[in-house]
């Protein structure tokens, strides 16, 4: 049993003397939804090109679903939404979804049933029988979302599902991915939407400049090391602040910092606090905005190359 | 087959949401109706379902220059014409965008993403084209061929060479629109870049054709008919025409592809077809064959004229499509 949907040993992608992607090495855990961050030309669409035959690599070494990146075969388990996402004018939304199908080998009442199903899922099912051409970006982006899993693929790739979706579209973009990884569905979302991403994958790469300068969990990169916050209702009385203070415990306003182990570590100052009749009105852990850790990780990146 | 059959049906799609598809149909239709509104009866010809008429002994009903004259038309206004000028120009124009419009960014992507190889889709595309033109002479060609049952009372299914004909002449100039649209991605250049080709081979033959008219028979055409060459004259042509058909040799033999229609279509089942005949007929009202003239419309073999074509048009298509398995998208 294979652990990694995709696993890329090696990928280096030139075009003509520009280094797009410079030796990418990258593993996509399988039934996760992964998202592949990073700042424009970082190389995100390239790297999801070269996975999908669209581009050819310059080198690359590694599996995808079991077999070489590559194999023609496997790309029919494969789903696709690419970057600013054209389908003809000329075709309905189902048709699209149809199309898509037959270049899949989907069997003929399979692939009909499935395109039934699907524009129900992405709330396309009154505008199937439109013509794209009529459609709005966002009706458009759907009837993407819905061609991309027609062939009931394993993986699924997303290269910037939310572009031009209005902010009610986004959530039910990512209702619609979070609903493919119950399905057991890998998920690859490339995107430079960080607070979006943020809201559903399991796992992140950052990537800038053709490499990939950061990855894990998410819960791990924006782990902060041992910070927790309590917040209590209004200002913290200045007796028990003077008293924390003296400790070296910050605090400000309704705002307690403070650093421990682990959340053990915290309770006895909750007693204490409770003890001093302040009400405790939140505990939390400390974490990083997926944002700090983007930019840390691009400038950190930048300064090296600097040097 | 599920693959081929959903890029056809796409293609089509495409073909069928432009304007000029419809055009091309509906000018088909007209041109086909026109041929058939021309009759004969006792006395002679009849145009436009009778509206105006001529008299001729040679040509009424039942005479048998009747269905070559009526063939005739067929071969030389309809096909050279209609079928390989003004239909090959719309068929060209209808068909340029599909390769371009194919490799616009965001929307090759899903199709290149598929399990079917490049190389494969390329021919999909390429055929759909070619499918393209087929049809609309097929549907042409059937129109004449009720045509000339109705008018003059035979089955000629020979009518229908002009199908392959036309899709082989259609399919040079394609296969010069398909490399230019997969290398620039413009549907101006490829259309431009097929006519200049056209061009090329119309100016190569009339070159050709004078070289070896100079050559063999000593004439050249002047401002009344045609001029005599002295003996050296002659020689020096002669000399001279392995280079001057160069051109003519490499490039496309479009009008000539078509021409062979002329050889292809008989009378009544075993009487070839004679555009001298013809000619002398409307020239000097007798049916007279001249042989020299059919000798000289038949001085290139029909597996010169379209092997080397075809020879042309592999050399384009392979490059075409070396490029299209190439690139990136
Ligand atoms: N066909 C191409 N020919 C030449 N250079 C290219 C081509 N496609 C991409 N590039 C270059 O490769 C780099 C990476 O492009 P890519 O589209 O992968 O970036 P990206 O991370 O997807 O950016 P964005 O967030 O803007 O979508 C860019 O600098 C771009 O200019
Ligand atoms: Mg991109």
């Amino acid at each position: 049993m294979e652990t990694a949907a995709v696993e890329i040993e090696y990928l280096r992608k030139r075009y003509g003397r520009f280094e797009a992607l410079k030796g990418v090495e990258l593993s996509v855990p399988q039934g996760a939804v992964f998202g592949l961050l990073g700042p424009n030309g970082a190389g995100k669409s390239t790297l999801v090109k070269s996975l999908l035959t669209i581009v050819r690599p310059t080198q690359c070494r590694g599996r995808m679903l079991g077999e070489r990146i590559g194999h023609r075969r496997t790309l029919g388990r494969v789903g696709y939404l690419p970057e600013h996402a054209r389908f003809p004018e000329y075709l309905t939304g189902r048709q699209i979804v149809a199309y898509t199908a037959g270049l899949a080998r989907v069997p003929g009442r399979e692939a009909r049933q499935r395109t039934d199903e699907l524009l129900e899922i992405v709330g396309m099912r009154e505008w199937a029988d439109r013509k794209n051409g009529t459609y709005s970006k966002g009706m458009r982006q759907r009837v993407g979302l819905a061609q991309a899993l027609v062939n009931d693929p394993a993986i699924v790739f997303l290269d910037e599902p939310t572009d031009g979706v209005d902010p009610g579209g986004r959530v039910e973009i990512r209702r619609i991915i979070e609903n493919m990884r119950e399905q057991g569905r890998t998920v690859f979302v490339n995107s430079h939407l960080l607070g979006e991403v943020e809201q559903v994958v399991d796992e992140v790469a950052i990537m800038a400049r053709g490499e990939i300068v950061e990855r894990g969990t998410l819960e791990a990169l924006t782990r902060q090391d041992n910070r927790y916050e309590i917040r209590t209702l209004g200002p913290v009385p200045s007796a028990v602040r003077a008293e924390l203070e003296q400790e070296g415990i910050e605090v400000a306003g309704d705002r307690i910092a403070v650093t421990a182990e682990d959340a053990k570590g915290v309770q006895a100052l909750i007693d204490r606090l409770r003890e001093g009749g302040v009400v405790i009105r939140e505990m939390k852990e400390l974490r990083f905005s997926l944002e700090e850790v983007f930019l840390k990780a691009v400038e950190a990146q930048g300064e090296e190359r600097a040097r | 087959m599920k693959q081929f059959i959903a890029v056809f049906v796409d293609a089509l799609r495409l073909l069928r949401a432009r304007a000029l598809f419809w055009i091309t149909l509906g000018i088909s239709a007209v041109a086909a109706i026109l041929y058939l509104s021309i009759g004969f009866d006792e006395e002679g010809v009849t145009l436009l379902f009778g509206v105006s008429r001529f008299d001729s002994d040679y040509l009424r009903l039942g005479s048998p220059l009747a269905e070559m004259f009526y063939l005739g038309i067929f071969s030389m206004v309809i096909v050279n014409l209609w079928l390989s000028w003004v239909a090959v120009i719309l068929a060209l124009i209808t068909c340029a965008p599909v390769f371009p419009e194919f490799m616009a960014e965001g929307s090759a992507g899903v199709v290149l993403s598929k399990p079917i190889s490049r190389l494969r889709l390329f021919f999909y595309k390429y055929l759909a084209g070619l499918l393209f033109a087929f049809l609309q002479t097929a549907v042409f060609c059937l129109i004449v061929f009720l045509a000339i049952r109705l008018r003059v009372g035979t089955w000629n299914p020979s009518v229908f060479w002009a199908v392959p004909l036309i899709v082989l002449m259609f399919s040079y100039l394609w296969a010069v629109m398909v490399a230019v649209g997969v290398r620039t991605r413009s549907v101006m250049a490829s259309v431009l870049a097929s006519l200049l080709v056209w061009f090329g081979a119309w100016i190569a033959k009339t070159v050709e054709e004078y070289a070896w008219t100079a050559g063999e028979l000593g004439e050249v055409p002047a401002a009344a008919g045609s001029m005599r060459l002295s003996e050296s004259e002659q020689e020096s042509w002669r000399d001279r025409y392995g280079m001057l058909s160069m051109a003519y040799t490499i490039l496309p033999k479009t009008s000539d592809t078509v021409n062979l229609l002329q050889r292809l279509i008989t009378v009544e089942g075993e009487q070839e077809f004679a555009l001298s005949e013809l000619l002398n007929l409307m020239a000097t009202g007798e049916p007279e064959r001249d042989d020299e003239v059919e000798a000289a419309l038949e001085r290139h073999s029909m597996g010169f004229i379209i092997g080397s074509s075809l020879a042309f048009e592999a050399v384009i298509l392979a490059f075409a499509a070396w490029s299209f398995c190439r690139r990136d998208y």
